[in-house]
């Protein structure tokens, strides 16, 4: 498949929706007191585990309350 | 029922704090489309992957418009249950836990509005992010791959829902009744362990809440059968109501084993 | 003088352990009675039942008011460990909790401004509660405990976590809201006690052995006790080592309490007569609390 053919319109938002997962999974890394584990681990989780890094992150990594 | 609107502020801030109010249903979102995607490119991607042997043919079979929405399903059935099991087992459980609930204990509030503030907040966020996963997934399966009709379409969106609301309801129940852990442990397994059970042997029984996702596909696909469709439906409602009376009894009843 | 509450046989059971046994009391309205007692003695698990926490196992609470089914609309209640929602700020937090209490919600937020004033966070109101120091969130405890002018103040400790200073400004603030408010706290610092208390309760093994005004307790316990002072530690010490009768010492004095009369304080200078200790001056002292206490919870 080459660059052109690749359907760009239909695949962007997938892009944005997974740029937001992962800048809100952030935001709330920096905001949160602690987590289950260290920071920086979490961190790597979030922005190279993909689609499922911030959901991971957001289920197992965060300490509510 | 006055106290319901302020504990339901206090649920809803607590949501969008956490963000829970935008990640669980971005999640869903995220499925809904790339489950079409991925589906109708799936032969490029693996052509362009490469590494196949000269000359491996592929054989794709047709995917109808009908059956990429259920395989969309079947993401939301294993993913998104996990998410909304995990995410949410906590919601009384850890009040308690924490000792947060001890100051919302000791005023007049009704236990029934304070489960039904959490029962709300956790149908417009679970509901809510389906149902608008789904339509995207609509939108692109339209695209890529056809129509479906359109009343099949909102028969089988209204079963998918009914089925949530009976999911939701047994993550409530868990959370009033039992402590995170174990909530967590019972939530999962009667919303994903039973469902495989009910597949397993459910060719015994036709009237199971179990039943209601794959009956969303029948009745997306035209052809389901009237009697024991109806009969889940009524049962899975009557047992959310259960189940939603029954949080509330325990939220009460557990009052004492807030932390103070 | 009119009675706010009323208990009676009030007893809380986990299992065979008793840990609240049939207690009887009343509360007069806006006075301020003190629950004194070691860890363990009950006090929690009786501020607990009061507030609704906890159900006993027999016995009544019986509260002075036109409804008194749910008796949570009359109380205030601040737990030794108040726990926040560390999302919400100070005054969103103050804010709900009044509405819950019933203030008019249009009015819930300006009396949420006001008591967090008044329990001096009015600069922090806006800060999230999961910043808050433990004095603050003492502070923010009493606040939340106070929002909707309860009839009934219930604090569980409410000072030991504080500093000094913190100690007396609390201290302070419920005097102030001694005029209109009626106040049950427990405490082991007798110190706070003393203070304002009009009724003290002292709790042992979760039964209540001993209750009274504070003048009451004293006249009751306070056997007379003499202070006499010698010309140095030394001497002090010499003399507790030669007394035969309940003695101690602090630097240069020598505190010495007589028992039913006895010994009597001739014998007591006769013993000194004998000595070559140099005593300076004898003077009568009264128990305080803290001495009060420890025989009431030692005794039998």
């Amino acid at each position: 498949m080459d660059f052109e053919s690749i359907p760009w319109l239909l695949i962007l938002p997938i892009i944005i929706i997974q740029l937001i997962l992962i800048v809100v999974a952030i935001i709330d890394l920096i905001r949160v007191r602690s987590t289950n584990g260290p920071k920086w681990l979490w961190a790597v989780i979030i922005i190279l585990g993909n689609m499922i890094g911030p959901i991971i992150y957001f289920i197992v990594g965060r300490r509510n309350e | 029922m006055s106290n319901f609107s302020f504990l339901f502020q206090k649920e809803w801030r607590e949501n969008v704090r956490n963000f829970k109010i935008l990640w669980i249903p971005l999640v869903f979102l995220l499925f809904g489309i790339s489950e079409p995607l991925t589906n109708y490119y799936l032969p490029q991607i693996l052509a362009s992957v490469g590494n196949m042997p000269e000359g491996t043919v592929f054989q794709f079979p047709e995917l109808s418009p009908e059956q990429i929405l259920m395989s969309t399903i079947s993401q939301y059935q294993l993913i998104g249950m996990l998410v909304v099991t995990l995410g949410f087992a906590g919601i009384i459980a850890r009040e308690r836990k924490s000792g947060t609930a001890t100051l919302l204990y000791v005023r007049p509030i009704s236990y029934f509005s304070y489960v039904n503030s959490k029962l709300l907040v956790m149908i417009t966020i679970v509901i809510g992010g389906v149902i608008v996963g789904i339509l995207a997934s609509l939108y692109y399966t339209n695209i890529l791959f056809g129509a479906v009709d359109i009343g099949a379409f909102f028969g089988f969106l209204g079963t998918y829902i009914a089925w949530l609301l009976f999911v939701i309801s047994i993550v409530l129940f868990s959370s009033a009744a039992f402590t995170t852990g174990i909530a967590s442990t019972v939530s999962v397994v009667f919303v994903l362990f039973a469902q495989i059970i009910d597949a397993l042997l459910g060719t015994y029984w036709t009237i199971s809440p179990w039943k209601l996702p794959m009956y969303a596909g029948q009745i997306l696909n035209g052809n389901f059968d009237m009697t024991p469709f109806v009969w889940s439906i009524m049962i899975t409602l009557i047992a959310s109501i259960v189940l939603i009376a029954g949080a509330g009894y325990f939220a009460k009843r557990n009052v004492s084993k807030a932390k103070i | 003088m009119k009675t706010l509450l009323y208990m009676q046989g009030l007893t809380k059971e986990y299992g065979k352990e008793k840990a609240v046994d049939n207690i009887t009391f009343s509360l007069n309205k806006n006075t301020s009675t003190a629950l004194i007692g070691p860890n363990g003695a009950g006090k929690t698990t009786t501020l607990s039942m009061l507030a609704g926490l906890l159900k006993q196992t027999t016995g009544s609470i019986v509260m002075d008011g036109e409804d008194t089914k749910d008796i949570r609309k009359m109380i205030g209640f601040l737990p030794q460990y108040p726990q926040f929602y560390t999302w919400l700020t100070a005054l969103e937090f103050t804010e709900m909790v009044a509405k819950l209490s019933g203030v008019e919600p249009k009015m819930a937020k300006l009396e949420a401004e006001k008591t967090l004033e008044f329990v001096g966070l009015g600069s922090a109101k806006n800060k999230k509660t999961g910043t808050f120091s433990g004095g603050m969130k003492q502070r923010l405890g009493l606040a939340q405990a106070i929002v909707h002018k309860p009839a009934l103040l219930l604090l569980d400790e409410p000072v030991s976590a504080l500093d000094p200073i913190g100690r007396r400004e609390i201290m302070n603030l419920l005097k102030e809201l001694q005029a209109n408010t009626t106040i049950l706290y427990s405490t082991h610092i007798l110190n706070d006690a003393e203070e304002m208390t009009d009724q003290l309760l002292f709790l042992r093994k979760g039964k209540l052995v001993e209750q009274g005004s504070m003048r009451e307790v004293r006249e009751k316990y306070a056997n007379p006790l003499y202070k006499m002072y010698f010309s140095s530690s030394e001497e002090a010490a010499l003399f507790v080592e030669m007394s035969p009768w309940p003695t101690r010492q602090e630097g240069p004095v020598a505190f010495i309490s007589i028992e039913d009369g006895k010994p009597k304080m001739q014998e007591v200078l006769l013993k000194l007569a004998n000595s070559n200790l140099s005593l300076s001056k004898v003077e009568r002292a009264t128990a305080s609390l803290e001495e009060i206490f420890l025989q009431v919870v030692n005794k039998g």
